[in-house]
């Protein structure tokens, strides 16, 4: 048998797979750069109050004063000033599925979002470049109380939700991204939950970034009332170009008593961009929190969702997979702040390093003074598919009290050669006993996806493994 | 004298040392000058507040003074006993000598030994990383030299032990060990003090040099008095498969920061770095830790644990480097924490940066009180509360005690526990 050396390459052939692009076709795009011209500019074009505009201005004054941040992914080659900070595709907003343009409905297509609507999807709000242009609510919903907008529309139609929650969970210069993020701002989603609705069919939306050198920086505002759930996912592709885009969201959520929250991301933008994310949740008494976050794309990607355990019984959970494949660095990982006593979190991370790539998961459990009876469990796993690929674990404990439970377990490893020869004994060839080992090292993150994205997270690992082996 | 370039140039003189070691002592001198103090906008004195620490205040070192302390390890090769900042004195017996071991105040072996101590001497710690290993690097006093020759062994300990009663000094011992290929030995670093009303500053820097083969076994027992402020850098360099074992013990000090770094520079090399800590009052304890595999086929295996009660603090920051190329190398990181008391904390970050993929790599941190369960245990067997925690202190230890390599160590350092356990 020859004895070949599989590699797994997710990302690598992203152009033949998923890099098609559309022409660019715009009603208003901003000038390159950012400035405060700017930032009038897309405040003006939105039609947004006074507050708003203020407010943009003042986080671009932050921005600008921030220094770039010295630890992670070297960010230098960032230039701020190459970057269109503003595009509106079409003019009015789609409100059926008919009236969405054909060019923007084949790029859906080849995303399969038609697909994933049909199927048991309750709304699809798709973002094509800044903003959003098609939205459907179901019904059901909308009978419900629940909001499930663009946040733009948002800002128009429910001014008071929106001004008393908005930048209080990440204000503007929490750091220097979320006041970028605050000054230019365009698209996202806004969910409000009422008290005691429980939204049991997962929401939708896809983002995707189209023009070159496009900053794409939507901003989510998740709002679940009391005894609420909702589940919301974000998933991402991006066709390829060549030069660097950046992606700098900030999503924001607060999930009130007894409610809970489950937030899941795939993201998988080309293997270009520069993905700096700020997500961040407060959940207050009997709430829990969840953040299922999975990183396979992007070159450089910066991401740490975090929860703000502020009252007694909250929860937070994390569980993340990251995948780097050449030339890219995932920099993930999550954070935890125990405020309240009685309250408990679990991180957990699996992430899978091969081609040089490099993984690392950085994380954050902290313990303030008074927050006794607390519980937190960090795991993290590591898998090296080849030599050249690298790995790294950064867990920060912080802890102020002494009635706790904190523990901290990581492992690195490549794939065992006692499992591939238990399954290579069987008769299944290298290539898919690998897939099957990596497969089952990120399993516990797959069987908390919904079921289409379970098999399309399976797929697509297998196809990387079939194709890669020379 | 407060520190200043006279009193790197007076103290060498008193030391009588040889013309290098002042030009290397210029050096350190001119980087402290250089340096700013580490600021906590830094990642690692983010946790490590020096308020308080005024370096202007101290002697730049201090002269011998009496008494003798209480307990010491006698069943040993030879024992150095040092006073204040002063050379120590050593009474090596005419067997070691005939085999052609070295031991000596470092001053003295600078001058009788000049070439194998130039080689060797602040080639392991860095004496420019910070202004205070740069202080250390200038004002160093005293130490000691152990030089053991290819293929000896040495079934006794090597004990040096520094001892300071004045307050308001810098005392601040070095000690450099070179291990001749296949040698094996045992070493003890003892600093001691009274726990006095004027702070004092002190270090306790080592450096370790394994030859191939070589069996080392180093441990530092550190019981400075609660009015010092230690800032030490202990470095082990093992070549090809040679074996040092390094145990921390800290006990003392108002404010102690201990750099334990490892760097295993030839395959088969393997290295175990054990510490524990016991803080009581307004202690700080601050260990970093590194284990660094530059080649392949080495082991590396840590633990290090702390309890605190009261106020005490502690920040622990080990990462665990594997680079590229140092395949089958296995390395483990643990930190365990055990609070005694409601006021008492502990920050740890244990940290893998792993470049290649054939390697067992490991790590694991906990923070928790002491097991309710366990004391309802011993309770439930008529055990009083005290005592069950203060047995459940004793075998939390146990693990890091055991690895101790001589016994007398091992029993000085229980009683000692067993002392401030009270």
């Amino acid at each position: 048998m020859a004895t070949t050396v599989p590699q797994i390459n997710v990302g690598d052939d992203y152009k033949e797979k998923y890099g098609f692009f559309d022409p660019e076709k715009f009603v208003f795009k901003a000038k390159r750069g950012l400035n405060e011209e700017i930032v009038r500019e897309i405040s003006f074009m939105k039609g947004e109050p006074e507050w708003m505009t203020k407010m943009r201005l003042r986080s671009l004054d932050i921005f600008r004063k921030k220094p770039m941040p010295e630890w992670g992914a070297d960010l230098s080659v960032i230039d701020f000033e190459n970057i269109f900070y503003f595009l509106k595709s079409t003019e009015e907003q789609g409100k059926s599925w008919d009236d969405v343009p054909d060019d923007i409905k084949r790029t859906f297509d080849r995303l399969g979002v038609p697909e994933a609507e049909r199927k048991f999807l309750a709304g699809v709000s798709a973002q094509y470049e800044s903003e959003v242009v098609y939205h459907s609510l179901h019904k059901e919903l909308e009978q419900k109380g629940v909001i499930f907008l663009d946040t733009d529309t948002a800002l128009k139609e429910h001014p008071e939700i929106f001004k008393e929650y908005f930048g209080t969970v990440i204000p503007p210069a929490d750091n220097k991204f979320s006041a970028l993020n605050t000054a230019v701002w365009s698209g996202g989603s806004f969910i409000y939950v009422p008290k005691g609705v429980r939204v049991d069919i997962p929401l939708q939306a896809y983002f995707r970034i189209n023009a070159e050198n496009m900053g794409q920086f939507e901003r989510t505002l998740i709002i679940c009332d009391e005894d609420s759930f909702v589940h919301y996912i974000e998933g991402c592709t991006a066709p390829i170009y060549t030069t660097d885009s950046l992606h700098s969201a900030v999503v924001e959520i607060i999930v009130k008593k007894g409610a809970r929250c489950r937030y899941t991301t795939i993201q998988n933008w080309s293997t270009n961009v520069f993905n700096l994310v700020t997500k961040r949740a407060v959940a207050y008494q009997d709430a829990t929190m969840e953040w299922v976050d999975g990183n396979l794309g992007s070159q450089i990607t910066m991401k740490y969702p975090s929860v703000y355990l502020m009252e007694p019984g909250a929860k937070g959970d994390v569980l993340s997979i990251a995948f780097a494949g050449k030339g890219q660095h995932q920099d993930a990982g999550g954070k935890m702040v125990h405020v309240a006593p009685h309250t408990t979190s679990t991180i957990t991370s699996k992430s899978i390093s091969k081609a040089g790539g490099r993984t690392s998961y950085r994380g954050l459990v902290k313990v303030h003074k008074g927050a006794h009876d607390v519980k937190s469990f960090v795991k993290c796993d590591a898998l090296l598919l080849d030599d050249d690929s690298i790995s790294d674990t950064y867990p920060y404990i912080e802890c102020d009290e002494n009635q706790v439970n904190i523990g901290h377990e990581a492992t690195v490893s490549k794939v065992s050669d006692e499992q591939l020869f238990y399954l290579m004994s069987r008769g299944i060839p290298l290539v898919e006993a690998e897939t099957m080992i990596v497969n089952g090292f990120i399993e516990p993150f797959t069987k908390e996806l919904p079921l289409e994205y379970a098999v399309e997270l399976n797929r697509l690992i297998q196809l990387e493994m079939e194709g890669s082996v020379g | 004298m407060s520190f200043s370039l006279k009193a790197v140039e007076e103290l060498a003189s008193l030391h009588g040392e040889p013309e290098w070691v002042r030009v290397r002592r210029r050096a350190s001198w001119a980087a402290y000058e250089r340096l700013p103090m580490p600021s906590r906008s830094e990642e690692e004195w983010r946790r490590t507040n020096l308020k308080g620490l005024d370096l202007a205040v101290f002697e730049a070192w201090e002269p011998a003074n009496g008494g003798a302390p209480a307990d010491s390890i006698e069943d040993a090769a030879a024992v150095l006993r040092q006073r204040g900042s002063e050379p120590g004195q050593v009474d090596v017996g005419p067997e070691l000598s005939a085999k052609g071991v070295l031991f000596m105040p470092l001053s003295q072996a600078a001058r009788e030994h000049s070439e194998l101590v130039e080689q060797h001497l602040f080639k392991g710690v860095d004496p420019e990383r910070d202004k205070l290993s740069a202080l250390h690097g200038a004002l160093f006093s005293g130490g000691t030299f152990l030089y053991v020759p290819n293929g000896v062994s040495v079934e006794k300990p090597f004990v040096s032990q520094f001892w300071s009663s004045g307050g308001g000094a810098a005392v601040l011992p070095h000690t450099l060990i070179v291990a001749g290929d296949g040698s094996q030995f045992n070493y003890i670093d003892e600093f001691l003090s009274p726990t006095l009303e004027t702070p004092s500053l002190t270090s306790g820097s080592v450096e370790v040099f394994a030859g191939r083969g070589a069996n080392v076994g180093y441990v530092s027992l550190q019981r400075w008095g609660n009015h010092a402020w230690q800032f030490a850098d202990q470095k082990v360099i093992a070549e090809q498969e040679s074996t040092v074992r390094v145990v921390n013990v800290g006990l003392g000090g108002r404010f102690a920061k201990t750099r334990v770094e490892a760097v295993l520079h030839g395959p088969g090399a393997s290295a175990e770095l054990k510490g524990l800590f016991f803080g009581s009052g307004g202690q700080f304890f601050d260990y970093h830790t590194l284990q660094s595999h530059v080649v392949g086929d080495t082991t590396s295996d840590l633990l290090f644990k702390g309890a605190l009660r009261d106020t005490a603090r502690s920040v622990y920051a080990g990462l665990i480097r594997i680079e590229k190329g140092a395949r089958r190398s296995d390395a483990y990181q643990a930190n365990r924490n055990l609070l005694l008391s409601k006021s008492a904390n502990a920050y740890s970050i244990p940290m893998l940066e792993i470049m290649n993929n054939d390697v067992r790599c490991t790590h694991g941190a906990t923070i928790a009180p002491v097991d309710p369960e366990h004391v309802f245990y011993l309770e439930s067997r008529g055990i009083p509360r005290a005592s069950a925690e203060r047995m459940i202190v004793h075998g939390f230890f146990g693990q890091v005690l055991d690895r101790i390599p001589v016994g007398q160590a091992r029993e000085l350092v229980e009683s000692e526990l067993e002392a401030r356990l009270g």
